[in-house]
């Protein structure tokens, strides 16, 4: 059993502005994404809901595809070619695409057309999660702990430094570099911080698992974070809070945990499997599915207690996923799949 | 002047023909013994158009990439599943065997014994690795089960392993040369020994073993062409017959036959001498050359006969003959010859192999048919009532075809001919370049060759059809993000390509490996623009796997296609180019190619760009000898007409029996046309001696029919029945080629004795009136 460990962390953090003026991002430097026969069925790296009719998917070579149906797929008009990693719609109007080289996409017309916010290939970083709480406020996140927070729709962002995500012995290495070399200090922050996986909205908190066992909160839209003390040591792809009002995570190696008492405490749940878990997918009925690398598919029907396998037969990664007119959607490297359940 | 020329030789020939006599024999005992020392040869470069522009990319760097000649052996357990003691002794041994074979690459050799078959798993630390069979190894239930789940964190199922964990694969690439001796690889050898030291070795009751690759295939095809002495006896024996129904006598029908054997004992000496082998592609030459020599006998035999029957003695007979037969005889086999050496002009080494064979060949036949035979012939008694031929010189067969030659059925016929034509023409634009069958196409579907490449395709997520394309770049390329970035875009495209299964390559392994390093997470899945990280994903990659050299400044994308036919490979050479011309520059070039269907795509493109040319050079020459023997247009363009007919009609015939246009088919035409004028030019050249004489075309052809009518039938059926026998053949392109050459032989038969009288009456129709 242990006590969440407050932070008290506004002082930790360094601002700077990025936006498309300094960096001279235009559209025209970038290579627009091709449509191609086979983008639905190739590496995808996330969906998301834009209405109760309509998903987008996301994956390699700046391919984002629209579905009203979850069977037969259209694909967007993509400024870019990077590899988008995750996608975000805030309505049926509004919505975000993050990906590698600093990506941000933005769409205005429920996902048809895309434009740039951001797009930073000399970062070599990707960015992995993007959320917006309106249509002005939003956070991305990415690896080596980028943070990118926009106040006006994305049209620019500022970069934030979390120092709070540093480990003790790192803040003070960090703090005496700050003094003594300006310019080593700028090198070494660029790659210091743990990877930042994503972000996932609860209610008035935001959820943000990362690298080495990192799970924050944040009630302020991540101002400041209050991170849950470690449990565990690996990394975390997704969080989510089950209808019985119990936090779920799940992470590498098959690793999931549930937090009782909105995180005071931690069980694991056995799964029997080491295969990375992706993501958390809730069905109508109130079934929980875990989806994993290597096919792995974990189903709980009594509230994430106890999960049992079911592995799909290609073992094909699954990398995301949702609920979408009563099927289970996943995406893959072999793209779009809809995944066989039994019967309940 | 051309009758004296004859008239000299003969007469020279003839006043010393007991040394001639023993010329031949002596040369023929020499020719013996060399024939007795010829070996069958077959090597994986004389397929290949070497000079080719994809080939030269080819070859440049097949020393890196093993190039397209390679030995797939699968063993499968007929139970179902290989994890069981038995199964895992036979892999070992199948994989030791080749391991030692000379000749094989020993680099390259993978299967799950190799020592380069690691996996490496994410633990929360790093990586956890090693090679998927231990070093303590033991095949107990429980090292079984540590190898099994060693296979799936491999990734190796597919590709070491059947999807269905029923079998499991041993790779290997072949040298060009016996490391041991530094002699070129004896590719039948090498064939002999994966079936007798591991087919025969390790297949028994519950393990199969399954062997596909180039030098497998030639040594089944060698093991199938060697039914070729079978057939030679059957179209010996029949030859015989037919021959003897023709002369009614015993000595008669020895004489040809004989001689026509000594031809191709010659031929066999002759290319043993000059250091040629004979290749199983080119096996049935022999008996080409056999088959036309009976022909050429025939027609002495019936000139000899039907002297004697006048009243000469043999040997006064046989020297007349001699001296009528040799210039048509001799610009028809010169034709021929000329037909075959026109394959030269091909850039694929074993059409070339079989220009030469075909041509001393039939060079050899003047030597033996034309000369050997009429000297024999004079030694022989032959009675003055003998008959040649079922018909009888006043046959109402003869007087029937003779109104051919009248202008009324002449017009009917050639309307029907045009009418032909145009269908043939219409038709046979279908005519398809390259293969059109799944599996090796020398051999027939049901082999145990085809069968066991259907297996392996089908439990295995490998094609046999695979193309390479080689991206010729700077040295230590794969570390720069913009080069790897546009191998990517480039690989991404082809697999879009319909026709394309997936593809594989220095960058898309890359990613893979990148997302390893990141916990296994898919969102890593890029080439790496930081370059460090880009190192450290490209260094496990060894160059033996075939993506990249030693200093990666050479990188092949690999394409698996769906098959081989001619119409996906050109769909994805077509797109290769495209996307070549836009992402390529000078430091990252996109060059064709490698690979089983890179080499037949070179060798389609060969065969398709050689075509043309080739039929021009045989028509060109078929059309200079007729010019040079007859000295008139008129009799070269009634010659030469119903040839091209029949070449039109040989292309919808392959349309419609789905007979691509490929490296055993395309010779065929030559030979067909270099063979069928030879009918033609025996009728033509008795006909024209007579409208000389002053008669009209009806009793010109009327003559000419009754003097060599008889042997002409005969020599198309002997021609068409010796090849015909092809069509048991073990071989699919053996049975092509034989109903392509039984096709030509009969309707250029029928097309000189139909076709040939109807042009006639209409050319030398003024010149009748006149007469008149």
């Amino acid at each position: 059993m242990r006590l969440l460990v407050f932070f008290a962390v506004i002082s930790f953090i360094s601002l700077s502005p990025v936006s498309a003026d300094n960096t001279t991002v235009t559209e025209a430097s970038t290579t627009p994404a091709t449509k191609s026969a086979l983008a639905a069925k190739s590496l995808l790296l996330d969906i998301a809901k834009i209405s109760k009719d309509k998903v987008v998917a996301v994956g390699q070579h700046g391919h984002i595809l629209l579905s009203s149906d979850g069977e037969s797929w259209q694909q967007a008009n993509v400024p870019v070619q990077a590899t988008l990693t995750s996608v975000y719609f805030l309505n049926d109007r509004l919505g975000w695409a993050v990906g590698h080289d600093a990506t941000i996409l933005h769409s205005q017309d429920g996902g048809l057309n895309w434009h740039v916010q951001l797009y930073l290939p000399e970062l070599e970083k990707p960015l992995l999660g993007i959320h917006f709480k309106n249509e002005l406020e939003g956070i991305a996140v990415g690896a080596y702990g980028q943070f990118f927070r926009s106040n006006d729709g994305g049209k620019s962002w500022q970069s934030e430094f979390h120092q709070e995500f540093l480990l003790a012995d790192d803040v003070d290495y960090i703090n005496d570099l700050k003094a003594e070399d300006e310019e080593a200090y700028l090198d070494e922050i660029a790659f210091i911080l743990p990877h930042f996986n994503g972000l996932v909205q609860d209610g008035r908190s935001l959820f943000l698992m990362g690298e080495t066992g990192l799970l924050a909160k944040s009630n302020d839209f991540g101002k400041s974070w209050q991170k849950f003390n470690s449990f565990y040591q690996g990394s975390f792809f997704s969080v989510a809070r089950t209808q019985n009002g119990k936090l779920l995570v799940v992470g590498l190696r098959g690793h999931v945990f549930r937090g009782i008492n909105n995180g005071q405490q931690w069980q694991e749940v056995p799964t029997g499997t080491t295969a990375l878990l992706n993501d958390i997918v809730f069905a109508d009925d109130g079934r929980i599915f875990i989806l994993g690398n290597n096919g792995m598919l974990l189903i709980s029907d009594d509230d994430g207690e106890t999960f049992t396998q079911r592995t799909q037969h290609d073992g094909k990664p699954l990398i995301a996923g949702l609920w979408f007119k009563g099927k289970l959607l996943a995406v893959s490297d072999v793209g779009i799949k809809v995944l066989v359940l039994p019967k309940t | 002047m051309k009758i004296s020329l004859a008239s000299r030789i003969e007469v020279a020939l003839f006043r010393h023909k007991l040394f001639v006599l023993m010329l031949f024999v002596i040369t023929s005992v020499f020719f013996l013994f060399q024939a007795t020392q010829i070996r069958l040869d077959a090597s994986f470069t004389k397929n290949i158009p070497l000079k080719h522009s994809y080939m030269k990319t080819y070859l440049k760097h097949r020393a890196n990439f093993g190039g397209a000649n390679n030995i797939l052996i699968s063993v499968c357990d007929s139970r179902g599943d290989i994890f069981n003691p038995e199964f895992f002794n036979a892999l070992k041994g199948a994989h030791d065997k080749l391991f030692f074979i000379p000749g094989v690459d020993r680099i390259q050799v993978k299967s799950l014994f190799s020592p380069s078959t690691r996996f490496v798993e994410v633990v929360e630390d790093g990586f956890a690795g090693g090679p998927v069979i231990p070093a303590d190894f033991q095949a107990t239930k429980q090292g079984l089960a540590i190898v099994k789940a060693n296979i799936e964190k491999a990734g190796i199922v597919g590709s070491i392993v059947s999807d269905d964990y029923s079998c499991a694969m041993v790779k290997a690439a072949l040298l060009e040369f016996n490391p041991d001796t530094g002699e070129k690889l004896d590719t039948l050898d090498i064939a002999k020994k994966l079936e007798q030291e591991i087919r025969q070795e390790f297949e028994r009751e519950n393990i199969t073993v399954h062997i596909i690759g180039f030098a497998k295939m030639v040594g089944d095809v060698a093991e199938g062409a060697k039914g070729v002495v079978l057939f030679f006896a059957l179209a010996i024996a029949i030859t015989a017959v037919m021959v003897y129904l023709f002369c009614h006598s015993i000595r008669l029908t020895i004489l040809p036959i004989f001689c026509s054997l000594v031809a191709v004992v010659w031929q066999m000496g002759m290319l043993s001498t000059l250091g040629f082998g004979l290749d199983p592609m080119s096996i049935l030459i022999p008996f080409l050359v056999f088959a036309i020599g009976v022909s050429h006998g025939v027609q002495m035999i019936n000139s000899v006969v039907k002297k004697v029957a006048l009243g000469l003695t043999p040997a006064l007979a046989a020297q007349a003959s001699f001296n009528a037969l040799l210039i048509p005889g001799g610009v028809a086999l010169v034709s021929d010859t000329v037909g075959f050496l026109t394959l030269l002009s091909i850039d694929i080494g074993i059409i070339k192999e079989l220009a030469i064979t075909a041509s001393i060949g039939v060079a050899m036949i003047i030597l033996t048919n034309l000369v050997l035979l009429p000297i024999l012939l004079s030694y022989t008694k032959i009675k003055t009532t003998a008959k040649v031929g079922q018909l009888s010189e006043e046959s109402a067969v003869w007087t029937f075809m003779a109104s051919f030659a009248t202008k009324g059925p002449a017009r009917i016929i050639l309307i029907f001919s045009a009418i032909l034509f145009v269908v043939a023409v219409y038709k046979g634009q279908g005519l398809k370049i390259g293969e059109l069958h799944a599996g090796a196409p020398a051999l027939h579907e049901s082999s145990r060759y085809n069968q066991d490449t259907f297996l392996i395709t089908d439990r295995y997520a490998i094609s046999v059809d695979y193309m390479s394309i080689i991206i010729e770049t700077t040295p230590n390329a794969c570390t720069y993000y913009d080069t790897m970035a546009t191998i990517d875009r480039f690989q991404w495209r082809m697999e879009n390509v319909p026709g394309v299964q997936s593809a594989v390559s220095l960058a898309s392994i890359s990613k893979l490996v990148n997302a390893g390093y990141n916990e296994g997470n898919s969102k890593w899945r890029v080439i790496p623009r930081n370059q460090h990280t880009l190192v450290q994903s490209i260094a496990r990659v060894p160059s033996s796997s075939g993506l990249l050299n030693t200093d990666c400044s050479v990188m092949p994308v690999i394409l698996f296609l769906k098959d081989h036919k001619a119409e996906t490979i050109n769909t994805v050479i077509d797109a290769v180019k495209t996307a070549a011309k836009e992402l390529g520059s000078e430091h990252v070039q996109f060059k064709l190619a490698s690979g089983p269907v890179g080499v037949m795509a070179a060798t389609n493109e060969a065969v398709a760009k050689a075509q043309l040319p080739m039929m021009l050079y045989v028509y060109g020459a078929v059309i200079a000898l007729c010019l040079i023997s007859f000295r008139s247009v008129k009799a070269t363009l009634v010659v030469v007409v119903p040839l091209y007919l029949v070449s039109t009609l040989a292309q919808w015939l392959m349309t419609a029996l789905d007979i691509g246009l490929t490296v055993s088919t395309l010779p065929v035409i030559a030979l067909g046309v270099g063979i069928g004028v030879d009918y033609g030019i025996y009728i033509l050249s008795t006909m024209s001696t007579k409208l000389k004489e002053g008669l009209n075309v009806h009793d010109a052809y009327l003559a000419a029919l009754k003097e060599r009518g008889s042997a002409v039938l005969i020599t198309g059926l002997t021609l068409a029945i010796g090849v015909s026998t092809w069509f048991f053949s073990d071989l699919k392109f053996q049975v092509d080629m034989g109903i392509l050459l039984t096709f030509m032989f009969l309707v250029n038969m029928l097309a000189a004795i139909i076709i040939l009288p109807a042009l006639s009456a209409f050319l030398w129709a003024d010149k009748k009136k006149v007469k008149k």
